[in-house]
């Protein structure tokens, strides 16, 4: 488990949660630090809203202690609604509302005062790029600027940790792209961040660190790096050749090569043994491609990608 | 604190509602047909007919407004956000409990005024002491009849998941219990209907906005 006491911000302590015959959650234990943009991932059904909606306090019953900056927030909880920021999956707004309306009341609820409300719904609307929508009602909204209004909301105390729970799902490429350099803006500024998702390549881009979720309970815990190396998937190499160049089938024959696909008649990728070095591999691959006078056009390694680990762990071929 | 902002925001949302729209203007207007059409009331004030017309019709449409606003909100998952900010769950529901009372109360009294003009300037003369406190046994049956109306909308928004089935639920048992409110004034003479009603509507919305309260407290989001 990661952890650095001083800047322990969220700290899940063998927490459980049932629904009458499922267990959502089953000892799960995680420490986010200060700064953080933890990614946290799992199929359907896993336990992530779950584990979302403790940390905002919309579920009570848990056994196991959350703390946060070091309280238990069963005991203390005034400090969750003062210091976290909560972007639901679904939530709606009351479609009689206007942006403006929204955010007003919001940030009323949040303890703001209306002397520094309108400057900060101001910023907080520029920020998420939805000024120019401030006095539009909310039904009149597309997905994405939804999903932008439900950020704002989140944003308007200035929260120490924003709980962003499956903030990409549902939009558009340019919506998602838009959300995505939102929360990578905000982790710029040194904002904790606490975001779930299934789409893999979007936590891969935008966290810092991930966790595995399935079945209730807490596969891994690392960087993104970290579990792409650690889960020891091996390299893959794809090498292109001339067009009057075919493949070469008989390199399989060398010691680093597990398996080789061919993609085109021109085309393959080599699939190296995970215990075989990068460097070496590529260096005999090399000498035997040259000792062949092969017309090589391009060559490439490709390294493993978060779904890949994210499948192995699933599927429990980690064992 | 919090209560207050949640009525103030309730109170706009609702005020402009089709169905308050309704209220604002098609009882007076309605009071105004009564006295056009001239149908045979029996000696009766237009303002007392007027009182009964609402707590009716206003009581039915208030009791299908909150359930269906309720059970839509809860459906939409509107609640989340409320509820991790310093919100307590009760405050959600009494904020909108007084919203609509408050808009229902505004709606009878202009009706009610409406009725009394209506009737001085039939009769020639400001109504006498007994119009007037026909009018007030009315008006206080009616603001009874219409606020166990609204909590029984409130207890069936909660209770029901279904938008329609929590409406026919909310107008059907709200037009049956917010009777028992009238009922003294039928069958016992004694019993003054304005102190029967005013305790019958207070104990009704307590018990039920009660139970909703306790519902939804209750209730995992």
């Amino acid at each position: 488990m990661y952890s650095d006491k001083t800047s322990e911000l969220i700290k899940f302590q063998n927490v459980s949660k049932d629904y009458k015959n499922l267990l959502a959650l089953d000892e799960i234990s995680f420490i986010i630090n200060k700064g953080d943009v933890f990614g946290y991932i799992g199929p359907n059904g896993a336990g992530k809203t779950t584990t979302i909606k403790i940390i905002v306090g919309l579920i009570r019953d848990y056994s196991g202690t959350v703390y946060f900056n070091g309280k238990d927030i069963a005991k203390d909880h005034h400090i969750i609604h003062k210091f976290v920021g909560y972007h639901p999956q679904d939530a709606g707004f009351q479609e009689w509302r206007t942006v403006n309306h929204v955010m007003y009341t919001f940030g009323l609820l949040s303890g703001l005062r209306a002397n520094v409300l309108e400057e900060r719904i101001q910023k907080t609307l520029d920020f998420v790029n939805l000024l120019d929508e401030r006095d539009k009602k909310v039904k009149y909204l597309s997905g994405g600027m939804l999903q932008k209004l439900r950020l704002a909301q989140a944003l308007i105390n200035e929260p120490e940790i924003l709980v962003l729970d499956e903030p990409l799902s549902g939009l558009d490429p340019s919506s998602r792209y838009q959300i995505k350099n939102l929360i990578k803006l905000l982790s710029k500024q040194g904002k904790t961040i606490l975001f779930s998702s299934h789409i893999l390549s979007d936590v891969q881009d935008v966290a810092n660190k991930v966790g595995i979720l399935n079945q209730g309970k807490i596969l891994r815990i690392g960087t993104p790096e970290e579990l792409q190396n650690e889960f020891n998937i091996g390299n893959e190499i794809e090498i292109e050749y001339a067009n009057d160049n075919k493949i070469f089938l008989n390199v399989d024959s060398l010691s680093c090569i597990h398996t080789l696909d061919k993609l085109a008649s021109n085309k393959q990728v080599l699939h190296l043994k995970p215990e075989f070095n990068l460097d070496n591999a590529i260096n005999q691959i090399l000498s035997f491609l040259i000792q062949n006078k092969s017309k090589i056009r391009n060559f490439k390694t490709i390294k493993p990608s978060l779904e890949d680990v994210y499948l192995k762990y699933i599927r429990g071929d980690n064992q | 604190m919090n209560l207050r902002i949640l009525f103030v925001d309730e109170l706009k949302g609702f005020y402009k509602s089709k169905v308050m729209l309704i209220l604002w203007f098609g009882m007076p207007f309605l009071t105004l047909l009564l006295h056009f059409l001239n149908p045979d009331l029996e000696e009766l004030p237009v303002s007392f007919l007027v009182a009964l017309l609402i707590s009716s019709i206003g009581g039915t449409l208030s009791a299908a407004l909150l359930s269906t606003s309720i059970a839509n909100e809860k459906s939409h998952h509107v609640y989340d956000l409320f509820l991790v900010k310093p919100v307590p769950r009760y405050s959600i529901l009494l904020a909108k409990y007084f919203a609509v009372y408050l808009c229902l109360i505004i709606a009878t009294g202009i009706s009610l005024i409406t009725g009394l003009i209506i009737d001085t300037y039939t009769s020639g003369s400001v109504p006498d002491y007994n119009i007037l406190q026909n009018t007030l046994d009315s008006l206080s049956i009616s603001l009874a009849a219409m606020s166990i109306s609204c909590s029984i909308g409130i207890f069936f928004g909660i209770l029901v998941s279904s938008v329609p089935v929590a409406v026919i639920l909310s107008v059907y048992i709200g037009n049956q219990v917010s009777a028992v409110s009238i009922l003294a004034t039928i069958f016992i003479d004694f019993i003054n209907p304005s102190m029967f009603a005013l305790i019958i509507g207070v104990s009704m919305t307590v018990l039920f906005i009660g139970i909703s309260i306790i519902v939804f407290n209750r209730k995992q989001f």
